[in-house]
C-alpha cells in the first residue's frame, strides 16, 4: 500500500489548524506528539501514521463544526471508533484531521415496544446487548472484538460476526442513522420505522467505510433471545469433507445460528493454548450452533448430526450444558491469538466465496501453501462462506514478507475466481484497496466514485479508503501480526 | 414512443441515443405499477419485457440471477420446486392498480420495494438483492455487489435500487438471496379484537421467540373484504408462524398459552388472507386514495386514529398502516408525528402530480437526493419526477 500523497500547505498551517479546532472543540483537541501516538493506526498494525491533529467531539453539534471548517479549509477527515477495524479504515493522514467519536458514547433510547435501541456512535457493541438483556432481548452482530468496538464503526464497516449466518449483518439491523455530511449539514436516514422512507441511502451509509458521512446516531433493532440453543462438533479425517458438510447444511435448508471451522493446524494451536478438549484426530472441525424452541432445535440438531454423518465426520459431539458450551466455544475465539504463537508473522485474510466452492478452494489454498512454501492455517465463518485463512511467516527470514503477500494476493484473487468478493467483513480499507480492479471494472468504480462524489463533492472524508489511486503500485492484502503481537491483544479475534 | 431492446447492448445504445437527443423515459416492465408514484413525463416508453429468462440458479448455495423483466411467477415456479422462496414475499399489487394478475416482473418488484407480510420476519425486498447489471443515464453498464451472502466490497448499490422506482436506471439482471420454503405454515385468527388490544397483542407476538412471518390487524369494517373470516367482531388478529410439522405444533401450543391465559380462542384463517393484505386487494373494490402509513409498531394505534379513515388495515405488527381515503397533508403529518413516513399507492394521476407522494424530505436530504441522482442519471433520462420532483 502506497500512502497518499502529503499535502504539505496544510502541514505548514498546522498551529493554526489545531487554534481553530480548539475554538471549537475546546476541551477535546489532541496535538501534542506524544497523545497523537495513540491514535496512529488501527488494528491493520502494519500501517502507522501518526494524524495532523486529533478532535474529540462530544455532540452532533461538534461534529458539524468540524467538518464545516475542515470543508471549508481543505482538510481531509478521517473518522475514527475505537481503532479496531483490520483494513485499515481508520487510518490516519498525516495532513487530515482525525475524528475521534469515543466520547459520543451514550444510550439515548431503549424502545422495547417498538424493539430498537438509539446510540451515539460510540456505544460498543456489547453494551448494546448489555442494555437489553435483562428484558430477554440483544443485539446481533457481533464482530469478535465486540467488547471495544463501536456501533459507528460498525455501521462503516457494516460489520458481521459468528451469528450473522442467520441475523444477518449490521445493515440487516439498522434502522435508521443520523449522519453530518462534509458539508457540515445533518440528515436523517430511516429511524424506528420499518423503511427508508425516499431513496435508500441509509443502505448505502451501512459499508461505505466512512467515505460518505460521519454516523452521529444509530437506531438499531433487537432481538428476541432465543430460549434454547445448543451446539456441536463434528470431527472430519479430510478438509473436503468437512466443505461438503457446510454445503449440505446450506442446501437442506438449515440455517444455523453460527457454523464455524477449523483446520489441523488451528486445532493444534488452539488445543496447545488452552485446551478445549476437541475430538482427537481431526483434519478439520466443525462448530454448529443452532438456536430457537426447544422442539425447532432439537429437529435441527439431529438433521446437522447426520448430514455431518454422512460426509465423513467420524466424531459428533454436543456440549452438555453452559460451561462446555463456553468450552467449545473458548477454542474458537482463541484460534487468532493460539496460531500467532506458531511463527514470528501472520497475515489475516478476508474474502466471502460460494459456499459449495469451499472443498475446491480449501485444497488449492493447501497446493499454494506448496508453491508459496509457507504455512497457513484456516479458521472461518463457513456457513457464510467467509474464509479467513492466517498465512504463517518469518519477516526476518529472505523474502518471506513478499511470498506471503503475494500468498494473500493469490488467496483473495482465487475468491473473485469462483465467484466470491474480496471481503466478508473487514472492509476493503486500505488493505485490499489496490485489488478492488480485479472484481470490479472501471465502469462499476467509476459509478461508485461519484455516488461518492454526490456525498462528498470535496473528496475530503477518509480519502485513500477503499479505491485504488492511479499510482498503486503493491498488492497486498492482510493484518499483519508482528512477533505474535496482535493489537489489542486481548480481544478475540475473526 | 416505445423503444424495445432485446439485450442488454440493445439498451445501452438506446440510452446513449436518448442522452444524445435528450429525450426521457418511462421505465416500465409489464407497467404493472404505473399508477404509483408521480406521473412520468418522457417522450418515450421504455419496454425491457425482452430482457427476461433464468440465468444461474444454485439451489445449493440459495442463490439465483435472472434477468431483470424475469416475471415472478417464474421464478416462484423454479424456486418452489426445490422448496425455496423469496424471503420478502414479492407483494403483487395488481388487484389495486386494476391490471392483470401474476404478470410482474422481478425488475419492477426490487424497485418498488414490493413486500409482503414475511417481510416482517424475513426482511425487506433490498435485504435480498446480492447484486445487479444495469445501464447508468450516460449508457455504460456497470455491476454492482456480488453472489455471494456475506460482502463489503465498495458501496452497496443493490440497497440502493431497492425502493428508487427505477429513477437510477434500468436493471438488466439481478441476484437474489433466497430462503427455505417453511415445510408447513399455519394462519391463525384471534376474533373480535379491538384496534388497540389487536395491536398491542401483535407487538407481544412480534417480541416472542415464535419468528412470525405475518403479524396482521383488520378492523371490523376492513375485514368484510375477508369473506372466508366470516363475523369477526370488533376486528381480528391474523398470525402466521411457520416451520417444520412437530415444531409447529409447539408453537402453536405456545402462541395458544400465550393468549390471555389461554381463554382466547385461536381459529384457523388462510395464507390467502395474508397475500390479500399484502396486495391491497382488501381495497381493490373501492376507488378512494390509498396510502400506506409506515410506522413504529407502537405509534400505529395512535396514528390510525388520528388518521380516523372508515377503511384501514395494518401489517408487520402494526409497522404499516394501510389506510383509505385521507388528504396527503394529513397523512404525511400524522406519519411524521409518529417518527413515520408515507406513500400514497393509489390516486388518479392529477392528485398524484400535485400532492407528495412519498415523504416530504427535508432541505438537506432533497438536496442530497438530487446529488445522487445526478451521480446514477446526470441527465435526468430515467422516470424524471417519479419519485419527487426533480428525481
Amino acid at each position: 500500500m502506497k500512502f497518499p500523497v502529503t499535502d504539505t500547505a496544510i502541514l505548514a498551517r498546522r498551529t493554526e489548524i489545531v487554534a481553530a479546532l480548539s475554538r471549537l472543540v475546546p476541551d477535546g483537541v489532541v496535538s501534542e506528539p506524544a497523545g497523537l501516538a495513540a491514535y496512529d493506526g488501527d488494528a491493520l498494525s502494519a500501517y502507522r501514521q501518526a494524524p495532523l491533529v486529533c478532535v474529540l467531539p462530544k455532540t452532533k453539534e461538534d461534529v458539524s463544526a468540524v467538518l464545516r471548517f475542515a470543508e471549508r479549509e481543505n482538510i481531509p477527515i478521517v473518522p475514527r471508533g475505537a481503532g479496531t477495524s483490520l483494513s485499515g479504515g481508520a487510518l490516519p493522514r498525516a495532513d487530515g484531521i482525525l475524528i475521534g467519536l469515543g466520547r459520543m458514547n451514550r444510550i439515548l433510547d431503549i424502545d422495547y415496544e417498538n424493539r430498537c435501541v438509539v446510540v451515539e456512535p460510540g456505544v460498543t457493541n456489547l453494551a448494546v446487548t448489555r442494555a437489553v438483556e435483562k428484558r430477554g432481548f440483544y443485539y446481533a452482530p457481533d464482530p469478535s472484538s465486540q467488547i471495544a468496538c463501536t456501533v459507528g464503526g460498525n455501521v462503516a464497516e457494516n460489520a458481521g460476526g459468528i451469528h450473522c449466518l442467520k441475523y444477518g449483518l449490521t445493515t440487516h439491523n439498522l434502522m435508521g442513522v443520523e449522519i453530518v455530511l462534509p458539508s457540515g449539514e445533518p440528515v436523517r436516514l430511516g429511524g424506528k420505522a420499518f423503511g427508508a422512507g425516499g431513496l435508500d441511502l441509509l443502505g448505502v451509509v451501512a459499508g461505505s467505510e466512512g467515505l460518505l458521512g460521519v454516523v452521529v446516531e444509530a437506531t438499531l433493532r433487537i432481538l428476541p433471545k432465543p430460549p434454547v440453543t445448543r451446539t456441536l462438533i463434528a470431527a472430519f479425517r479430510a478438509v473436503p469433507d468437512a466443505g461438503t458438510c457446510v454445503a449440505n447444511v446450506i442446501a437442506a435448508g438449515i440455517v444455523p445460528a453460527a457454523m464455524e471451522f477449523m483446520d489441523r493446524r488451528c486445532i493444534e494451536a488452539v488445543e496447545a493454548y488452552c485446551a478445549p478438549g476437541y475430538p482427537a484426530d481431526a483434519d478439520a472441525l466443525l462448530l454448529v450452533e443452532l438456536d430457537g424452541l426447544q422442539s425447532e432445535v432439537s429437529e435441527a440438531v439431529m438433521r446437522v448430526g447426520d448430514i455431518a454423518r454422512d460426509a465423513g465426520a467420524h466424531a459428533i459431539v454436543e456440549a452438555r450444558g453452559e460451561a462446555e458450551r463456553a468450552k467449545l466455544w473458548a477454542g474458537r475465539k482463541a484460534a487468532f491469538p493460539a496460531t500467532g504463537r506458531l511463527a514470528p508473522d501472520m497475515l489475516c485474510m478476508d474474502g466471502t466465496i460460494p459456499r459449495r466452492a469451499l472443498p475446491a478452494v480449501l485444497s488449492r489454498i493447501a497446493e499454494m501453501s506448496e508453491e508459496f512454501g509457507l504455512g497457513f492455517c484456516n479458521v472461518f465463518h463457513a456457513g457464510d462462506g467467509n474464509l479467513h485463512p492466517l498465512i504463517i511467516f518469518d519477516v526476518m527470514k529472505g523474502n518471506e514478507l513478499e511470498r506471503a503477500e503475494a500468498f494473500g494476493a493469490a488467496i483473495l484473487k482465487l475468491c473473485v475466481e469462483v465467484g466470491g468478493v474480496l471481503s466478508g467483513e473487514h472492509g476493503i480499507g486500505v488493505e485490499k484497496r489496490d485489488l478492488m480492479p480485479t472484481m470490479f471494472a472501471e465502469a462499476d468504480l467509476a459509478q461508485q466514485g461519484r455516488l461518492k462524489c454526490a456525498f462528498d463533492a470535496k473528496g475530503l472524508l477518509n480519502p485513500g479508503k477503499v479505491f485504488p489511486t492511479l499510482s498503486a503500485c503493491i498488492e497486498q492484502g492482510h493484518m499483519h501480526v508482528k512477533g505474535g503481537r496482535l493489537p489489542y491483544p486481548n480481544l478475540p479475534r475473526l | 414512443m416505445i423503444v424495445s431492446p432485446h439485450d442488454e447492448n440493445e439498451l445501452s445504445e438506446a440510452v446513449r441515443a436518448a442522452a444524445n437527443d435528450g429525450h426521457a423515459f418511462d421505465i416500465a416492465g409489464r407497467g404493472t405499477k404505473s399508477g404509483l408514484g408521480r406521473p412520468v413525463e418522457a417522450s418515450h416508453r421504455l419496454d425491457l419485457s425482452a430482457l427476461s429468462g433464468i440465468l444461474k440458479y444454485e439451489p445449493d448455495e440459495l442463490v439465483i440471477t435472472v434477468r431483470a423483466a424475469t416475471p415472478i411467477a417464474e421464478i416462484e415456479t423454479v424456486l418452489r420446486d426445490k422448496n425455496q422462496c423469496l424471503g420478502f414475499e414479492p407483494a403483487d399489487w395488481s388487484a389495486l392498480y386494476g391490471g392483470a394478475a401474476k404478470i410482474a416482473k422481478i425488475g419492477g418488484v426490487l424497485s418498488a420495494d414490493a413486500c409482503g407480510s414475511a417481510r416482517l420476519r424475513y426482511g425487506a425486498a433490498r435485504d435480498h438483492l446480492l447484486g445487479f447489471r444495469a445501464v447508468n443515464g450516460s449508457g455504460e453498464v456497470y455491476k454492482a455487489g456480488g453472489r455471494v451472502v456475506k460482502n463489503v466490497t465498495g458501496f452497496d448499490l443493490p440497497k440502493l435500487v431497492c425502493g428508487a422506482m427505477g429513477t437510477l436506471g434500468p436493471l438488466t439482471e439481478v441476484t437474489l438471496r433466497l430462503v427455505p420454503r417453511a415445510r408447513e405454515c399455519a394462519a391463525l385468527a384471534v376474533k373480535n379484537v379491538g384496534a388497540e388490544a389487536g395491536l398491542a397483542l401483535l407487538r407481544r407476538i412480534w417480541s416472542s421467540p415464535l419468528e412470525p412471518s405475518g403479524l396482521a390487524y383488520l378492523p371490523r369494517m376492513a375485514a368484510q373484504s375477508f369473506a372466508e373470516l366470516g363475523d369477526v367482531g370488533d376486528g381480528v388478529v391474523l398470525i402466521r408462524i411457520d416451520g417444520a410439522p412437530a415444531p409447529l405444533a409447539d408453537k402453536i401450543g405456545l402462541l395458544q398459552t400465550s393468549l390471555d391465559g389461554g381463554d382466547a380462542l385461536l381459529l384457523p384463517a388462510t395464507n390467502e388472507a395474508f397475500a390479500r393484505i399484502a396486495s391491497g386487494g382488501a381495497f381493490a373494490d373501492r376507488n378512494d386514495t390509498v396510502w400506506r402509513v409506515f410506522v413504529p409498531p407502537a405509534q400505529a394505534a395512535c396514528c390510525a386514529r388520528e388518521l380516523a379513515s372508515p377503511f384501514w388495515l395494518a401489517d408487520w405488527a402494526g409497522g404499516v398502516l394501510w389506510v383509505a381515503g385521507c388528504c396527503a397533508e394529513d397523512v404525511h403529518a400524522a406519519a411524521e408525528r409518529a417518527q413515520g413516513h408515507a406513500v400514497l399507492m393509489r390516486a388518479d394521476p392529477e392528485t398524484r402530480s400535485t400532492v407528495s407522494v412519498f415523504a416530504p424530505q427535508s432541505p438537506a436530504r432533497e438536496a442530497l437526493n438530487r446529488r445522487v441522482k445526478d451521480a446514477f442519471d446526470p441527465l435526468w433520462l430515467f422516470n424524471p419526477g417519479r419519485m419527487f420532483e426533480g428525481v
